[in-house]
């Protein structure tokens, strides 16, 4: 009996051992999940991450995925507080003008207030939708701070490029409206 | 005489604890909030995603806001991680009391195994007595060199 006791503690000991090891090894695996930005560098072209959050707006949520095979999208990842964001912001809404019925604009508010955020897109004329990712959870994925980040992706939803320079605007916007 | 002296502390506390509920201070609040941003309570940080939040908290305490109603709605725009530490109810308690419980367990543990060790060592001259025919020839050379 005490030898089956003994046994059995061991066994337990040794599947909590294990059961630390491999939440160990699942963190560690999902800390060097590269993001978007990194996935660029290296010379990849990933697949957009999808996400599905809601308008800032109000009216009802974008879902990116249920837009990929329909149109290239450009995805903007910004927030109030962000004072490089306005002068980026302003540039797509531009752009948006010229290439708007072939690409879509969509803005990821992100780790911000939502009510501030409305009143930026008001008071700086942002009039592409956005959604609110306030936890920041979705820009992580692309690659995390910081911001503003504005990424290109083709109609079959891979990631061409990310906005670097003032020149990569027009460069991948031509790039993903002929995809 | 020291559990009195802990009882009388702790109900000294419940009316201080309800009014920073009712009436929360900025400071206060800029403590227990994290910067989105920086990885630092909102009171350690000077950017402006914490410096907006902090606006936010302020239009909130002059609204008559409770603590509680500020954090909610900071949660629900940022999520559980703007809180520097959980908060006592729902899955959060599990932060609160799995520390404890695991003191307790490891405790419970080595208070175990102790209680087992000493045993074991009380049993052990049993364990190891001499053969009686053997013991008496010890004695025998033993009372020879006496």
């Amino acid at each position: 009996m005490a030898r089956s006791a003994r046994l059995t503690t061991q066994a337990l000991a040794v599947a909590l051992v294990m059961a630390l090891l491999a939440l160990l090894v699942w963190r560690v695996a999902r800390d060097s999940d590269k993001g978007v930005s990194q996935a660029l560098k290296d010379g990849e072209q990933p697949t957009a991450p999808a996400f599905n959050l809601k308008r800032l707006d109000g009216h009802g949520r974008i879902d990116l995925a249920s837009l990929r095979g329909k149109k290239p999208i450009v995805v903007d990842f910004w927030a109030s507080w962000c004072i490089p964001c306005i002068h980026e912001s302003k540039r797509l809404e531009a752009a948006r003008k010229r290439y708007g019925d072939r690409v879509a604009f969509i803005g990821v508010d992100t780790k911000d207030f939502s009510s501030e955020a409305r009143a930026w897109k008001r008071k700086h004329g942002i009039t592409y939708p956005s959604v609110h990712d306030g936890s920041g959870n979705v820009l992580t994925k692309w690659g995390g701070l910081p911001i503003p980040k504005i990424f290109f992706v083709d109609r079959a939803g891979k990631v061409v490029g990310e906005l670097i320079v003032e020149e990569d605007l027009p460069r991948y916007l031509r790039q993903i409206a002929s995809s | 005489m020291r559990i009195a002296l802990v009882l009388v502390a702790a109900l000294l506390a419940v009316p201080v604890a309800h009014a920073s509920e009712r009436h929360p201070k900025q400071s206060e609040l800029e403590g227990e909030v994290m910067c989105p941003v920086c990885g630092t309570t909102l009171d350690q940080s000077n950017s402006p995603a914490a410096a907006q939040i902090k606006r936010v908290i302020a239009r909130r305490i002059v609204a008559g806001d409770t603590k509680s109603e500020i954090k909610d709605r900071l949660v629900a725009e940022y999520g559980e991680a703007i809180l520097a530490a959980p908060r006592r109810r729902g899955f959060g308690l599990l932060a609160w009391w799995v520390p404890i419980a695991g003191i307790l367990a490891a405790g419970a543990l080595v208070g175990f195994g102790a209680w087992r060790w000493s045993r074991a060592r009380e049993r052990e001259p049993e364990g190891r007595r001499l053969d009686p025919a053997l013991e008496r020839r010890l004695d025998d050379e033993l009372a020879r060199w006496e």
